[in-house]
């Protein structure tokens, strides 16, 4: 999804390199952040298991300048290559406007490329996104190494529709830059004949009934054929229908919050007096309250002790030294004096029952 | 859907920052950002100047996709709301809308409460005008990507692009 942001005068992009396991996309990010001056990208974040295979994604954002007042900015994203990493990799996904396809062009490497590029229609299916009409740029990487396929063979098996596509070397940078520069090309042209109108569309996202959604894109005439969702993909796409609702549950619930004092918040006078949402008294205590109990609550029981007001502390050990004392695993905090008894009993039952003891 | 942009245009963003720098006020958090889901900053306020806030959209929303997807492997919607705790910071993240994620980021001089309070209420806010935004939608959207944008990005990447 092209953001185009007129306060800070920005157009952004995201571009997704998607590809199977070690086929050199996170080595495609590595070079452009090596060879582009410091000026125009960001650092280069991977979030990389132990072994540099991608967990998650890595992430480069670049800045090429700007053009006609705007600064164009592209995110460049890959995503883990690993066959059992789909569920992180489908989320790299997200509001994507290319895919540069980075497969690996040793000949035995062919069934896992084809399975990689069934894997990415199947997860732009489930966004709604359809790689006919997404930009999409081929790259058939390692052709430094010997005996690798020839463009024409790759094509062959991968490419029926014709999309354009390079003969690259990761490592030694042949190619890379032709890839990266087709697919900002493509985003590009895309964004001007379709991403222009986007307003109409926006509002169809909102519409809950999937007729809606599939009907206004279509009377929007200005839309590019292109990016006209299918009425089939609007309808199994998973997401749609649920989100609203959420968002819905979630106003509801701080709506309800509000209540207790609808300050309109355009008013700027005495902000903070009018934003406080409660009386003053009730949100001082929920301040002390939970100045104290934060830091408990997330250290292991025990430990958050000494961090307490001395008061605290000896109603904390009331309340609890009995059980702690008598049985460690049985430290719930109120529990009546029969109760556990039979708890103690359960359990001297099950460890009998675990390790043969009479 | 592919292809719905936001766009933003400049009283917009006034709006959101107002909203949002009253928030910060209000709750005395340090810092503030306005995410999308897809990873793009939105805005920011506060006390950002010494963060990569363009990683950090990414990294966030990266975060709160993958929470997400753990919510529905549990069986919940959505976990609207995110925490982490630090040392000295900590982060508040909620959801604003459908598409965009409110980052609190505070320390000890205030609390949990306080912030969950204040973004819960800001939230709200910011969900009406991307409700406008989405609403009325505005002529000249497309002249930021004009006929030519994408030649003269061709031009700028030769210069970038030299071995
Ligand atoms: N010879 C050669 N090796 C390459 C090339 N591109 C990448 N490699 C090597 O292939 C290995 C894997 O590269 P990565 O870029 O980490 O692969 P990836 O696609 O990110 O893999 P995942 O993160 O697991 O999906 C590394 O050892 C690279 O050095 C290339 O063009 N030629
Ligand atoms: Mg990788």
């Amino acid at each position: 999804m092209v953001s185009i942001n007129y306060s800070s005068r920005e157009v952004c992009c995201k571009i997704v390199y998607y590809g199977p396991g070690l086929s050199g996309k996170t080595t495609n990010l590595q070079y452009v952040h090596a060879k582009i001056p410091g000026t125009t990208r960001g650092d280069l974040i991977s979030l990389a298991t132990e072994a540099d295979r991608t967990l998650y994604f890595d992430f480069l954002p670049i800045n090429i300048g700007t053009i006609n007042g705007f600064a164009a900015k592209f995110q460049l994203y890959t995503v883990p290559g690993q066959v059992y990493y789909n569920a992180t990799r489908k989320l790299v996904l997200r509001g994507v406007d290319g895919v540069v396809f980075v497969a690996d062009s040793q000949p035995d490497k062919m069934d896992e490329n084809i399975d990689s590029l069934a894997n990415l229609d199947e997860n732009l299916a489930e966004y709604g996104y359809d790689l006919k009409s997404m930009p999409f740029v081929l790259q058939h990487n390692k052709c430094d190494l010997p005996n690798v396929m020839t463009l024409e063979q790759m094509d062959a098996k991968l490419n029926p529709t014709g999309v354009p596509s390079f003969m690259s070397s990761a490592t030694e940078g042949t190619g890379v830059f032709d890839t990266l520069k087709m697919i900002i090309k493509l985003v590009l042209d895309k964004a001007k004949s379709g991403g222009g109108q986007t307003r109409p569309n926006a509002s169809a996202v909102s519409a809950p009934s999937p007729d809606n959604s599939v009907s206004a894109p279509s009377a929007a005439p200005t839309q590019s054929v292109a990016s006209a969702p299918t009425a089939t993909s609007v309808a199994t796409l998973p997401q749609q229908p649920d989100a609203p609702e959420v968002v819905r549950e979630e106003v509801d619930q701080a709506a309800s919050a509000s209540v207790v004092e609808s300050a309109p918040v355009s008013e700027p006078a005495s902000e903070p007096e009018q934003y406080r949402p409660y009386p003053g008294s009730q949100s001082q205590k929920i301040d002390i309250k939970d100045k104290k109990i934060t830091p408990a609550a997330f250290t292991p029981a025990g430990d958050n002790i000494d961090s307490e007001t001395p008061l605290e502390k000896k109603v904390v050990s009331e309340d609890t030294t009995g059980e702690t004392s008598e049985d460690d695993s049985l430290k719930a905090p109120i529990m009546s004096p029969s109760l556990k008894k039979t708890a103690l009993r359960k359990k001297r039952g099950f460890l009998k029952r675990l390790f043969g003891v009479r | 859907m592919a292809d719905d942009s936001l766009v933003i245009y400049e009283e917009e963003i006034q709006q959101l920052e107002s909203l949002i720098s009253k928030m910060l006020k209000g709750c005395e958090a340090k810092c503030a950002l306005l995410v999308d889901k897809d990873g793009h900053l939105i805005t920011r306020q506060g006390f950002t100047h010494s963060l990569d806030t363009t990683a950090l959209a990414a990294l966030l929303a990266g975060s709160f996709a993958s929470t997400k997807e753990i919510a529905r492997l549990v069986g919940e919607p959505e976990f609207s709301i995110l925490f982490h705790q630090g040392k000295k910071d900590n982060i508040h993240m909620s959801l604003v809308g459908d598409r965009s994620i409110l980052v609190v980021i505070f320390d000890d001089r205030t609390t949990i409460g306080m912030v969950r309070l204040y973004a819960r209420e800001t939230s709200v806010e910011l969900t009406k005008i991307f409700e406008q935004i989405k609403e009325n939608p505005k002529s000249g959207a497309s002249t930021a990507i004009s006929d030519d944008f994408a030649n003269m990005a061709q031009d700028k990447l030769d210069d970038i692009f030299q071995d």
